[in-house]
């Protein structure tokens, strides 16, 4: 009966994805999981998750089980046994309700007692931080420690952090997988969230995602977090709250010029007569320290043609007194401590090359890549605001060929002032 | 499989011959045939869909696939869930509507054949306003569920939204024409003796989502006038400078947008609720809980729309009540389960093709309502939300619950629609490649969404722990849409080429098969008188029906002098041979129906200011619909 042999082939396939995909957990790594207690919060809602699926394999298991046994026991077959006339069972009916309700009781109470543990105001003394939404990027302040920041989040291990969640244009969700659960970023309105990392946790790196849709470039804003051990964390802020210390990288630039020029022409240039600079740039991360999945690999686009060799002789302090005004940079970016570099509008650049990602988590921060986000950002991330800066570029937002802008080696100036700004 | 001789009169084409040609289809007012356009029309925008789908499926292939734009990546995304629930699994339930809620309940057509016309026809306009734009890449791009404020002019200037405001406007139109008409059919028009509690339950589940058409649609229709408002006429509902609350939006979407959810699945329920019975032998078992569950669902379904909100910080009271309203619909739905799988216990289950998609729809519904139970808890949801879990779950209620309905309706009741089987064979491929493709596409979806991928996005890094799982999804959509292709294959061959049904092919109970398949224009001949809930049945086999009380019909409920038992109608014969008044065919109803489309598709231009041109086209349209209504109105039904 060729019949009956597509039949029960049919669930031995179905099990067999199952099992396919359950033995596919064992192998790979899954650095985003969700399964974790690695903070207050996802330990709660893990424990919940448990239950939860306690629950729902005891009832997958039931249903599917007896669907099959019904469908198999009861088949038809020649000389089997007539249809007996059934049409109701009032005990029965009542029996498959009351169960499933007693479930949901079970079910429900941990849930609302962990509603309320979850949405309770944050304990004193937590660190607090405003999140606030770009399309498409992340600004991150520390109001008491007077830090503006983007993208790139430290927070320290064993002290709760409150995060206060705003937009600044359509809605966005913050979320850390291994954190926790998501809170949405809401147009007008603030929204609360805290957890606690584990004290133990070590200085680990993590991805976050932006998980409500956003437009053009929602699957391109992407966050990472760092923990890092309370040291760290000071030493950190300690010199992010700092303004920008200019320190051209190349030491062979003569320093008298452009503190000449910068005096004679405007006033709004990088302020490079302060005492020399420090060399200690605070902790950062270290870079070697980070694994695969938290570093960025979108391929930059093909077409998008720069000459690396000019990036050697990038001049900083050109790249800062001309480069920075002429390219437009000073009307979105703000540098703490250069006067008229005060816009909100993109990232705060005042330690920027302290970051290991740009554009939100879509590139690795190095210089290649950043002359040509300078060069083409919109055609490196869809619907970017940040206009096409380079000349003779096509701009696939304005859709237009750029004519003014900046040449290979303006650009290669301004990526040098930004890698000097750790 | 059962062939049973052709009916007296040779061809089923010939039976209505005056009735042939294209404008036979543009005039008609039969609901069997307005049913037949819903089935065709929304089979394609199911395969537009599906397309859609295929083409979303292969960019996330693999990690930074570069295979569409984000830009049409955004678009494809909103199209695939706006086709498929508003133009897609709607209409395919409003093609059973139309089909059988007349034959089911023992009338000669609906309460108002043209109005039905009508809804048909906005339908079919709407959806190609809405469909066309995606071959100009200029397809709505604000999710299926277009959030505020990233749908207003600030953040979306171009015409991709106004594409959809304007098209979702007009197919509410439509809905809610379509709710009122099977309303009042159902309440109207049911045979002598057809007490409520007598209706099939295709019917009752029909029932009862009329009634959530009717409450869902007008606040989608507020939001959207609201929306609508916004970017052509500058008000600010939604405009976030002017200190509007996006919730606005997200409430009074997703009062319509659970209800919705109902809307989608509760004809699927109607449907598998006829098709179990009919192949195990056996009259459903607890058919008065099954009504009462279904209802209740309907009921419930109103007071649970924030569980789609957890993320947006309504506070831990609402988050909490929210949550256990929403627990309380998993006990009816689930009661629903149990009761189908009693309905085949003891019975004699035959694996036609239908009987399986009903089975299979048991199933996977039941995947798909775990799941759902598991973000009905807040803060796990919090872990779930806007995930690929999330996607998971959804297209196991709506792949594994409505599409197996639809696909077990279809093949059951395709003899009757056109008086041949599908072939059998054919059928089986499909289901097989159907469920196993829905299983490897949807189930690693599970596990992307709990190892951290979010939805809605068109490029993801590799090394994240998502590449197999969506290779996986991959491989099963690109199954599903293969076997779809065998499905579509049948369904346009069989019409000629399929082995003769008869009036009953399968041995059903309920009365549209007590006439010759296809159904002749006037449905009976004769009204008939029904006793209990499976008429046929007790004609053929009274052993089955023994349980259920019977009664006669009474003095209330006889209203027609000609109603007779309950029998079997063989003869064919035309309406005029019978001196039955049939209403007449007419275009009014799609004249009117352009003229609302085009009076909507005026306000297109006024955003490109070009003031004159669109008050042009919209007094145009206007005059057009309200000349067309008037001649309609003044013209005579039969």
């Amino acid at each position: 009966m060729p019949k009956l042999r597509l039949r029960e082939a049919g669930p031995a396939l179905l099990f067999m994805v199952v099992l396919l995909t359950l033995t596919a957990c064992g192998d790979t790594v899954y650095p985003n999981t969700t399964f974790t207690r690695f903070t207050d919060l996802n330990s709660s809602i893990l424990s919940l998750w448990d239950r939860l699926l306690f629950w729902g394999t005891i009832v997958f298991v039931v249903v599917e089980a007896a669907l099959i046994f019904t469908i198999i026991r009861y088949r038809k077959r020649p000389g089997g046994p007539e249809a007996k006339q059934i049409h109701g069972n009032a005990i029965l009916e009542i029996t498959w309700t009351a169960i499933p309700a007693i479930i949901l009781v079970l079910i429900a109470v941990p849930t609302v007692k962990t509603i309320f543990q979850t949405q309770a105001p944050a304990p004193a003394g937590a660190l607090k931080v405003q999140v606030i939404g770009h399309q498409w990027w992340w600004e991150f302040r520390y109001p008491e420690l007077g830090i503006v920041t983007a993208n790139e989040l430290y927070v320290p291990v064993g002290r709760t952090v409150s995060f206060e969640l705003t937009t600044k244009d359509v809605l966005h969700s913050f979320w850390f997988p291994a954190m926790g659960g998501k809170r949405d970023l809401i147009t007008n309105r603030t929204n609360y969230m805290w957890f606690t990392p584990n004290a133990d946790l070590g200085t680990q790196a993590w991805n976050g995602f932006c998980t409500e849709y956003c437009g053009s470039s929602h699957a391109n804003m992407r966050i990472r977090l760092y923990t890092v051990q309370p040291d760290e964390f000071e030493s950190w802020a300690k010199h992010q709250a700092s303004p920008a210390v200019f320190n051209p990288l190349a030491p062979a630039a003569p320093p008298a010029t452009p503190v000449a020029n910068a005096s004679n022409r405007r006033p709004a240039v990088p302020a490079v007569d302060t005492a020399p600079a420090q060399p200690s740039t605070g902790y950062v991360f270290p870079i070697e320290k980070l694994p695969a999945h938290v570093v960025p690999q979108t391929p930059i686009p093909a077409g998008l043609d720069f000459d690396d060799a000019l990036l050697a002789g990038g001049d900083a302090t050109r790249g800062a007194t001309q480069g920075f005004m002429l390219g437009g940079c000073i009307g979105c970016h703000a540098i703490n401590g250069v006067p008229g570099a005060v816009s909100n509008i993109g990232p705060n650049l005042t330690h920027v090359a302290s970051r290991h990602t740009i554009a939100s988590g879509l590139y690795k921060f190095d210089g290649p890549t950043l002359a040509r986000w300078i060069k083409n950002a919109r055609h490196m991330k869809p619907g970017v605001i940040m206009n096409t800066i380079g000349r003779g570029e096509y701009d696939p937002g304005m859709k237009m060929t750029v004519t003014a802008g900046l040449d290979d080696r303006q650009i290669a100036d301004v990526v040098a002032y930004l890698m000097s700004l750790k | 499989m059962a062939t049973i001789a052709a009916p007296t009169h040779a061809g089923h084409a010939e039976a209505s011959s005056q009735n042939t040609g294209i404008w036979s289809w543009i005039a008609t007012t039969d609901h069997k045939r307005i049913g037949t356009l819903y089935l065709w029309t929304a089979l394609f925008f199911f395969l537009v869909g599906g397309l859609e789908a295929v083409l979303i499926r292969t960019q996330l292939m693999k990690p930074n696939m570069g295979f569409v734009s984000a830009e049409t990546y955004n678009q494809l995304f909103t199209m695939h869930g706006t086709t498929m629930v508003f133009l897609a699994i709607m209409p395919l339930s409003a093609a059973f509507f139309n089909f059988l809620i007349p034959l089911q309940i023992g009338a000669r057509d609906v309460a108002f054949p043209r109005l039905n016309a009508f809804s048909y026809w906005v339908y079919l306009l709407g959806g190609i306003f809405l469909t066309v734009p995606i071959l100009f890449d200029v397809a709505p791009n604000g999710g299926w569920f277009g959030y505020a404020p990233l749908t207003t002019v600030q953040f979306s200037p171009g015409h991709n939204i106004d594409f959809w405001v304007i098209g979702l406007q007009v197919l509410g139109v439509s809905s809610l024409a379509a709710a009122f008409n099977f309303i009042t059919t159902i309440i109207n028009m049911r045979a002598p003796g057809m007490t409520l509690m007598r209706m099939p339950m295709f019917t009752w589940m029909s029932f009862v989502v009329q009634f959530l058409l009717v409450l869902a649609f007008p606040p989608i229709t507020v939001a959207l006038v609201f929306l609508l408002m916004d970017r052509f006429f500058g008000t600010t509902f939604y405009a976030i400078a002017a200190g509007a609350d996006p919730l606005l939006w997200q409430h009074l979407f997703w009062v319509f947008g659970h209800p919705e959810v109902y809307i989608l699945i509760l004809p699927a329920f109607g449907l598998v609720s006829e098709v179990l019975p009919t192949f195990s032998k056996k009259p459903l078992f607890g058919y008065n809980v099954m009504v009462y569950s279904g209802i209740m669902i309907g009921f419930l379904g109103f007071g649970v729309w924030a569980h789609h909100m957890f993320a947006v910080g309504m506070g831990a009271v609402a988050d909490s009540i929210f949550s256990m309203m929403t627990m309380l619909i998993a006990i009816p739905t689930g009661v629903k389960i149990f009761n189908w799988i009693a309905t085949m216990w003891a019975g004699e289950v035959r694996f036609e093709v239908p009987m399986k998609f009903a089975i299979a729809l048991i199933g996977m519904f039941t995947i798909g309502g775990i799941s759902g139970v598991m973000h009905s808890s807040p803060p796990a949801d919090l872990q779930q939300t806007d995930t690929y879990f999330i996607v998971a779950h959804f297209h196991y209620v709506l792949f594994g619950g409505s599409i197996m309905g639809i696909f077990a309706g279809i093949y059951h009741y395709y003899p009757k629609m056109t008086g041949r089987f599908m072939d059998t064979g054919l059928g089986n491929l499909h289901f097989w490649g159907n469920l196993i493709g829905m299983n490897l596409t949807f189930f690693p979806m599970h596990f992307s969404g709990l190892y951290g991928m979010p939805r809605r996005i068109y490029q993801y890094d590799s090394g994240q722990g998502w590449d197999l799982f969506n290779l996986m999804s991959t491989y099963g959509t690109y199954l599903i849409a293969l076997s779809t292709l065998v499905f579509v294959w049948n369904f346009v061959r069989s019409r000629t080429r399929g082995a003769v049904a008869g009036n009953d092919p399968w041995g059903a109970g309920t009365l549209e098969w007590s006439i010759p398949s296809p159904p002749p224009e006037y449905n009976f001949a004769q009204l008939p008188e029904v006793t209990s809930r499976y008429p046929l049945w007790d004609l053929k086999d009274p052993s089955k029906t023994a349980g259920i009380a019977h009664s006669h019909a009474d003095a209330m409920t006889i209203t027609d002098a000609h109603a007779v038992p309950v029998h079997e109608e063989t003869e064919r014969f035309t309406a005029k041979e019978l001196g039955i008044p049939m209403p007449l065919p007419t275009a009014k109803p799609l004249f009117t129906a352009v003229g609302l489309m085009t009076m909507f598709s005026g306000l297109l231009f006024l955003r490109n200011d070009l003031f004159a041109v669109a008050m042009t086209i919209t007094i145009g349209g206007a005059c057009m619909f309200i000349g067309g209504l008037y001649a309609w109105l003044t013209s005579p039904l039969e």
